[in-house]
């Protein structure tokens, strides 16, 4: 007879009481599981949004671009990589590594044929890299550009639908580029509006547009890029791979920066934040009921044995022994219902999983998303630990009270 | 050691206050207890019996006066001596049983065992034949709820038994038995005092119990007013 199997048993005495405990302890469980699930969910729905609606998981910059600017948007030509094309044949034999893109920002000012005019972010890629590092641009209306890079005078752009309104163009309509080459000579460029798209970030779309590296390395007199962004497979290799990198490229002049994702998106710092706040709050909560709620069982299960907990020490059981039982008590009684909760919220997570519910726009996306729960396998482990904390600490007044039993009085107690 | 009294009490005083009221439950108690005696201690309700009972027991401490257990001063004791020294040298008897529900027969006799710290096997061995010797060998597996009151009663006894104490301190053991059942517990604890040599301190009413027993001790008002030995006028 171990004291912890007589512990066990001592949970069977007051079936229903015991169930009650065991159902808030898995409730609590099963509800931090779900909201760890969709935090989770969020937070990787929004990395994988930001890696793949351009970011990439690396970028390869020179050291003083990524010195003096932290946005990916602002990154000069005349700071670029002049020897790109080298870089990327290097960068893309590693292992892991799906594509890295050439990238040329260009800003500017865009002008119609009726006079309109808007300030305008391009971008300007590779399509056919985009497409491997799955950059997914929403294409609204039109068609995409070749993947080809356009002959002089062929040149093609996407707007993005708020840029779009702003000028009044639609596909098949022709604009006029202007922007500033690195020697700060204004140079222009006319091009056909290929097709409207939508970045997925609402601020963006009333500026963005979208061309050929071709073109954008036409507009500004340069046959260099910006930076290269690096796609890999896997975002958890992230580190890894820069680190890689790193090594890979040391020693090349002028020194280069393998800047990740995270730090080019401050915005994700505070979403993360913003939800591991929420998560922290929710967990305290659930945390003070079911202390609440089970250290008031816990002492009602010690005083209705107020006579038998006499008895033992009567019979030689030590202070230490007595308390330790219902210590063990409650933490069987933790134990088992964050098990249960476990599974519990694994099966919760199955069914909403299934039930694909349709959920509002994260913040500062535009498509509505399918409701999607992850397994957290930190989380499982996480409330089971947490569980035992709190059921220590819902114990602490119970196994006070059973420690200062005084042994007659408990013997006459009744 | 060994041939000092199991309990010797000089002047045992207890005293109870309730608010301004004070009862003195025990008003100078001498009392020796030889090794292996069998004692019935007798007397109107709230004569001190419990209380006595309690004090030999190490649960309570006396507000004055002295008792020696096996030769070592109570008072001398702190908490953990007194635990380990009722673990190994004492046995209870309750009027209630005081059998834990979850546990079998055995596991309940099993547990001075457990807490002396004996291993397994020998310890099912001889709470095994603690319960035969009360007559239950054949109810091992039964839990208290699944016994009559005094089968309770005898599982009670051989949980008292089984390690062998030095003394049972019985309160009232059969006060929840019918008197045919009580007499047989009686009988019970006399055949095992002679088996086992155990001393026993028993309190009790019942006047038939009284008189089977070789040495009475009658308490009145917290005082000892006689001590009889041999068989019963
Ligand atoms: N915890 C207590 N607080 C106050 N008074 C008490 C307490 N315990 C016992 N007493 C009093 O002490 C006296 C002796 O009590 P005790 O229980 O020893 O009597 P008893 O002989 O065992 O009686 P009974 O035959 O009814 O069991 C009684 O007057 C009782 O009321
Ligand atoms: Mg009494």
């Amino acid at each position: 007879m171990r004291l912890a199997l007589l512990a066990l048993r001592n949970l069977t005495r007051n079936r229903r009481r015991t169930a009650i405990s065991l159902a808030v302890i898995a409730t609590g469980t099963a509800a931090l599981l779900l909201t760890a699930g969709f935090v989770a969910f969020s937070f990787e729905g929004l990395s994988e949004a930001m890696i793949h609606g351009g970011l990439g998981h690396l970028e390869v910059v020179r050291q003083s671009t990524a010195d003096s600017h932290t946005a990916t948007l602002e990154r000069s030509v005349a700071e670029g990589l002049d020897d790109w094309e080298a870089l990327q044949a290097r960068i893309e034999a590693l292992p892991g590594v799906r594509a890295a893109a050439p990238t040329l920002y260009a800003a500017g000012m865009a002008s119609t044929a009726s006079g309109k005019s808007a300030a305008f972010l391009g971008v300007a890629g590779d399509p056919v890299r985009e497409r491997r590092m799955g950059f997914t641009l929403k294409l609204r209306e039109g068609e995409a550009l070749a993947d080809a890079p356009p002959r002089e005078g062929e040149d093609r752009v996407l707007l993005a639908k708020g840029l779009a309104e702003s000028l009044g163009l639609r596909p098949g309509d022709r604009m006029t580029l202007l922007a500033v080459d690195p020697d700060g000579m204004l140079n222009a460029l006319d091009a056909v509006v290929a097709g409207l798209v939508t970045t997925g970030v609402q601020e963006l779309d009333t500026r963005y547009l979208k061309l050929h590296l071709a073109s954008a390395q036409r507009l500004l007199g340069s046959s260099g890029a910006s930076n290269l962004l690096v796609t890999l497979d896997r975002t958890d290799r992230t580190e890894v791979a820069r680190a890689e990198l790193l090594r890979l490229l040391a020693g090349h002049q002028p020194p280069l920066a393998v800047v990740p994702w995270t730090a080019r998106a401050p915005f994700y710092g505070q979403v993360r934040a913003l939800y591991k706040g929420i998560f922290a709050f929710l967990g305290s909560i659930v945390f003070a009921l079911v202390v609440l709620a089970t250290s008031n069982t816990l002492l009602m299960a010690v005083m209705e044995r107020v006579r038998e907990f006499g008895t033992l020490r009567a019979l030689g059981t030590s202070i230490s022994q007595v308390a330790g039982l219902v210590g063990l008590e409650a933490l069987w009684l933790g134990l088992l219902g964050a098990l249960l909760g476990d599974a519990l919220g694994a099966v919760l997570i199955v069914v909403l999983n299934a039930l694909a519910i349709t959920m509002p726009p994260p913040p500062g996306a535009v498509d509505p998303i399918d409701l999607q729960v992850l397994f957290v396998p930190e989380a499982f482990a996480g409330t089971i630990v947490l569980m035992l904390v709190v059921l220590t600490l819902a114990s602490a007044a119970p196994i006070v009270r059973v420690a200062r039993l005084r042994i007659v009085e408990a013997l006459t107690h009744t | 050691m060994e041939n000092a009294p199991v309990f010797r009490a000089r002047g045992l005083v207890k005293r109870y206050s309730m608010g301004d009221a004070v009862v003195d439950a025990l008003r100078g108690v001498d009392l020796e207890v030889g090794a292996g005696e069998v004692v019935a201690v007798a007397g109107p309700s709230g004569s001190g019996k419990s209380t006595l009972l309690h004090l030999l027991g190490t649960l309570d401490e006396p507000d004055a006066g002295s008792l020696e257990v096996a030769g070592t001063a109570v008072a001398a004791m702190d908490e953990r001596a007194r635990t380990l020294f009722r673990r190994l040298r004492l046995g209870f008897v309750f009027q209630t049983f005081n059998l834990l529900p979850v546990l079998s027969a055995e596991e309940n006799v099993e547990l001075p065992l457990w807490l002396a710290g004996v291993g397994g096997r020998e310890r099912r061995a001889r709470a095994r034949e603690a319960l035969a010797e009360v007559g239950l060998g054949g109810r091992v597996g039964h839990r208290p709820d699944q016994l009559s009151g005094g089968e309770r009663q005898r599982v009670a006894i051989a949980r008292a038994l089984v390690h062998r104490p030095l003394a049972v301190l019985a309160d009232e053991p059969t006060g929840n038995l019918d008197s045919e059942t009580a007499v047989a517990v009686m009988d019970l604890l006399t055949a095992l005092n002679r088996s086992s040599g155990t001393a026993f301190v028993v309190c009790t009413h019942d006047p038939a119990l009284i008189a089977r027993a070789p040495r009475r001790v009658f308490l009145r008002d917290g005082r000892v007013v006689a001590d009889e030995r041999g068989a019963a006028a």
